[in-house]
C-alpha cells in the first residue's frame, strides 16, 4: 500500500503517520492528516476480521473439498474395481462350469461346442470364440468367427500360464486374430490323467471391456481405463491413447488397495487412482479433476470474492464517512475550544486594560486636581483684582481650563467606572419593563432627531434573575449608540424573545450606515471608537464597559452588521445565571 | 463668602501643591485654613491646640492612609467633621469611611464651590449637634 503523505516537506513525502501534534503544520493539513490517519486505522481494523474470515473460509472449504475429492476418487475406484472383478469372475466361472460339465471328448465335437458357444454368448456379451486345446497345445475344436483349427499354442505365454495356474485371464494382445482381445482360459485334467491337461479357452473382445468401463468413466471420472504393469493400455483411454498404446506409469508395481496420486495433465490438475484387478495382470486407472477445476470450487471462489468485495466497498464507504465525521467533530470541538480560549484571553485583556485604566485615572486625577484648584484660585484672585486690564480675557481663559479639567474628569471617572468591580445583584428582572424605563430616558433625544423606535416585545416573556441597574446601563448604552447610528429620521427596532434553550434574547437594530468587518471585530475593544467627527466625540469605552457588564451578568453580546444595512446588537441572558463560587 | 475666620479647615494631602492651593482658595472664601503633608503632621497640629472644625483628607497617603487618619482624628475629637477627597473611584472606601464617621466623600479633581458647600454642610451639622445655629 502506498504510504500517505501529510507533510509539505518533499523529503517527508511518504512519511506516515504524520504528526498531528506538529504545530508547524497548517491547521488544515493537520486535520487532513488526522482524517487520513483515522481512515487508515479504521479501514485496517474493519478489514482485518473480514480478511481473516474470508481466508479461513477459503482454506477450510478447500481442505474439505480436497478431502471430499480424494474420498470420492477412492470410493469410485473401489466401486469400479469391484464391478470389473465381478464381470471377469462371471466369465471365468462360466468357462470353468463348462469345463466341469463337459468332457474333453464331448467338447471337441464341433456340434456340441457350437451349441455351448451359442449359450455362452447369450449369457456373456463380448465373447467372440470358444476353443478347446488338447494336452499337446494344438487346438482341437473351435467355435467362432475365425478359422483357427489346428493352431498350436504350446509356446504361448497364456497357454503355459493357464496350465500353471489352472485358470488365467491374459493381457490384451493381437494374436492370430489380429485384433485386440484377451482370453479367459481354464485347464482340466484329461480323463486319463497321464495324458496331461486340456484347456478351454474363450476370447473376449476388448470393446466389451471398453463399453463396460465407459459406464464407470462417464459417471464418476473424466477417464477410466485398464493398463498392464508395463504401461500398455488394456482398454481405450480418453486421454492416453487406444488399446496397446504405451503410457508412462508411476513406479508402483501391482498396487495393493487404492493408490491415490496428484498429477497434472497439460494445464489441468488431476487426481489419478491406481488399483489392481484381482487375478489379472491389469491395473485400473481412474482420473478425476482436482477440486480446483470443479464447478463447486469455482462457484465458491466467485461468491467469496463477491461477498468480500461488497464488504470492502461497504467498509470503505462507512470508514470514509465516519472518519470524515469524527475528524470534523474533533475539528469543530478544537475550534470551539480555541474560540473559548480566545474569548477568555479577550476577557483577560479587558481586565488588564481595566486595571491599567484605573491606575492611569488615579495618576491623572492628582495633577488634574492641582490644575483645577490652581485655575479656581486664579479666578478667585482675579475677581478681587479690579484694575487688571485683561482681567476678563484671563477669566475666559481660566474658564476654558476649568472646562478642560471637567472634561478630563469625566474621562477619568468613566475609566474608573470601567475598571470598577461592583457586586452583581441577583433580583427578578422583567426585561420588557427595563426596556420601557430605558426608552423613557431617551424619548426626548429620539423625538429631537425624529427617530421612530418600534418595540416588538414578547408579551409572556419570563422574568430573569439579574441586576436591574446594570441591565439598564447595558440597554441605555446600546440604545444610545443605536440613536447615534440611526441619525435623523432613522428607525430603531427593539425585540425580545425567549430562545428554544430558555434564555432571553434582546435585539436592538438600527438602520444606520452599518459597519465593515474590521470595525465589527473591534467594536468591543476599549478605546476603539468610530465617533471621530467634529460633533461626535467618544471615549471608546461605552461598548467595552457594556461588554464587561454583559459578561458579568453571564450574558452574551453579538453584533451583526454589513455596510449599508444597519447594525443589530443581540443580547442573550440566562433566566437563572450560575452562582459563581 | 459666608464663612468667617472662626471656621477652621485642615487640608491633609501629600500633594502639597494641591493642599496649599485649596488652602488659599478657602482663605479667600473666609475660612481659616491650614495644610498638612501627612496624617502625623495633621495630628501634631490638632494636638497642639489648633482644632479644625472640618478636615479634608486624601485617601492615599504615604505612611498613615486616609481611613487610618480618620480613625485617629475621630479618636481624638469625634466632633471634628472629616471629608475624604480622593483620586480613586472606589465607592467601597467611601462606604467604609461612612461607617467610621466620615461626613462625606468626593472625587478629585475637586470643584472648589462644591467643596465649600460640603464644608458648610459639615459645619452646620456640627452646630446642630451642639444645639446652636450654624454661623452662615
Amino acid at each position: 500500500m502506498k504510504p500517505v503523505s501529510c507533510s509539505t516537506n518533499p523529503f517527508k513525502k511518504y512519511a506516515f503517520p504524520c504528526n498531528i501534534n506538529d504545530l508547524n503544520l497548517p491547521a488544515r493539513e493537520r486535520y487532513h492528516c488526522l482524517r487520513r490517519g483515522l481512515r487508515l486505522i479504521m479501514f485496517f481494523v474493519a478489514m482485518t476480521p473480514v480478511l481473516v474470515t474470508a481466508g479461513l473460509s477459503f482454506y477450510q472449504y478447500r481442505q474439505l473439498l480436497k478431502e471430499d475429492t480424494n474420498n470420492a476418487a477412492t470410493w469410485s475406484t473401489m466401486g469400479a474395481q469391484q464391478n470389473i472383478e465381478t464381470f471377469l469372475e462371471k466369465l471365468r466361472l462360466s468357462i470353468s462350469v463348462i469345463s466341469e460339465a463337459y468332457t474333453f471328448q464331448e467338447l471337441i465335437d464341433q456340434k456340441m461346442l457350437d451349441g455351448v458357444f451359442e449359450k455362452l454368448k447369450q449369457e456373456n456379451r463380448g465373447i467372440v470364440d470358444l476353443s478347446v486345446i488338447g494336452p499337446d497345445g494344438v487346438q482341437r475344436a473351435y467355435s467362432g468367427a475365425f478359422n483357427l483349427a489346428g493352431k498350436n499354442y504350446r509356446d504361448s505365454f497364456w497357454y503355459n500360464k493357464t496350465l500353471a495356474q489352472k485358470s488365467y485371464i491374459s493381457e490384451v494382445f493381437m494374436g492370430f486374430r489380429n485384433f485386440p482381445h484377451f482370453v479367459v482360459a481354464v485347464s482340466r485334467k484329461m480323463a486319463d490323467s497321464s495324458e496331461g491337461n486340456w484347456v478351454l479357452r474363450a476370447s473376449v473382445d476388448t470393446e466389451t471391456l471398453d463399453r463396460f468401463i465407459a459406464t464407470v468413466n462417464s459417471e464418476i471420472a473424466s477417464d477410466a481405463f485398464l493398463v498392464s504393469q508395463e504401461g500398455v493400455l488394456q482398454s481405450r483411454s480418453n486421454f492416453y491413447g487406444k488399446v496397446n498404446d504405451k503410457m508412462s506409469l508411476p513406479d508402483i508395481g501391482l498396487p495393493t488397495g487404492v493408490v491415490l496420486m496428484h498429477d497434472q495433465r497439460g494445464s489441468k490438475n488431476v487426481i489419478r487412482t491406481y488399483t489392481a484387478i484381482k487375478d489379472t495382470p491389469w491395473i485400473l486407472v481412474l482420473e478425476q479433476q482436482q477440486y480446483g477445476d470443479k464447478l463447486s470450487w469455482r462457484k465458491f471462489k466467485q461468491q467469496l470474492l463477491i461477498t468480500f468485495c461488497v464488504c470492502a466497498v461497504i467498509i470503505i464507504f462507512s470508514v470514509y464517512r465516519i472518519a470524515g465525521f469524527v475528524a470534523a467533530s474533533i475539528r469543530n470541538s478544537d475550534e470551539l475550544r480555541e474560540a473559548v480560549i480566545a474569548q477568555t484571553e479577550h476577557s483577560d485583556r479587558l481586565a488588564s486594560i481595566g486595571r491599567l485604566a484605573a491606575g492611569v485615572a488615579h495618576e491623572i486625577n492628582n495633577p488634574l486636581a492641582i490644575i483645577g484648584a490652581k485655575a479656581q484660585l486664579m479666578q478667585d484672585l482675579l475677581e478681587h483684582e479690579t484694575t487688571f486690564a485683561k482681567r476678563d480675557k484671563f477669566m475666559n481663559q481660566l474658564e476654558s481650563v476649568n472646562n478642560a479639567v471637567n472634561r478630563s474628569q469625566k474621562i477619568t471617572h468613566r475609566l474608573l467606572s470601567f475598571a470598577r468591580r461592583m457586586e452583581v445583584r441577583q433580583e427578578p428582572v422583567q426585561v420588557n419593563e427595563v426596556i420601557g424605563e430605558v426608552l423613557s430616558f431617551l424619548e426626548k433625544e429620539a423625538l429631537y432627531q425624529n427617530i421612530a423606535i418600534v418595540q416588538d416585545l414578547q408579551a409572556d416573556l419570563p422574568s430573569i434573575t439579574s441586576d436591574q441597574g446594570q441591565l439598564q446601563q447595558i440597554l441605555l448604552n446600546i440604545t444610545n449608540n443605536a440613536i447615534d447610528a440611526a441619525g435623523k429620521n432613522g428607525n430603531i427596532l427593539i425585540t425580545t424573545r425567549q430562545n428554544d434553550s430558555g434564555s432571553i434574547q434582546i435585539a436592538i437594530s438600527d438602520n444606520g450606515p452599518g459597519m465593515p468587518p474590521e470595525v465589527r471585530n473591534k467594536i468591543f475593544e476599549p478605546f476603539f471608537t468610530t465617533k471621530t467627527g467634529e460633533n461626535k466625540q467618544g471615549t471608546g469605552l461605552g461598548l467595552s464597559i457594556t461588554y464587561g457588564i454583559v459578561k458579568k451578568l453571564q450574558g452574551e453580546i453579538q453584533v451583526e452588521s454589513e455596510v449599508g444595512s444597519g447594525a443589530t446588537f443581540i443580547l442573550t441572558f440566562p433566566t437563572k445565571p450560575l452562582v459563581k463560587k | 463668602m459666608t464663612a468667617t475666620s472662626e471656621h477652621k479647615v485642615l487640608i491633609v494631602d501629600d500633594e502639597l501643591d494641591f493642599a496649599e492651593t485649596v488652602v488659599e482658595c478657602l482663605e479667600l472664601r473666609g475660612f481659616h485654613a491650614k495644610s498638612a503633608g501627612d496624617a502625623n503632621e495633621a495630628m501634631a497640629l490638632i494636638k497642639s491646640g489648633w482644632r479644625p472644625e472640618v478636615v479634608i483628607l486624601d485617601l492615599k497617603m504615604p505612611g498613615v492612609n486616609g481611613l487610618e487618619a480618620l480613625n485617629l482624628i475621630k479618636a481624638h475629637d469625634p466632633s471634628i467633621q472629616v471629608i475624604i477627597a480622593t483620586s480613586h473611584g472606589s465607592t467601597s472606601d467611601g462606604i467604609e469611611g461612612m461607617h467610621r464617621g466620615l461626613f462625606d466623600y468626593l472625587m478629585k479633581p475637586v470643584e472648589i464651590n462644591e467643596l465649600v458647600r460640603m464644608i458648610n454642610e459639615a459645619i452646620a451639622q456640627n452646630a446642630t449637634r451642639r444645639g446652636g445655629p450654624a454661623e452662615e
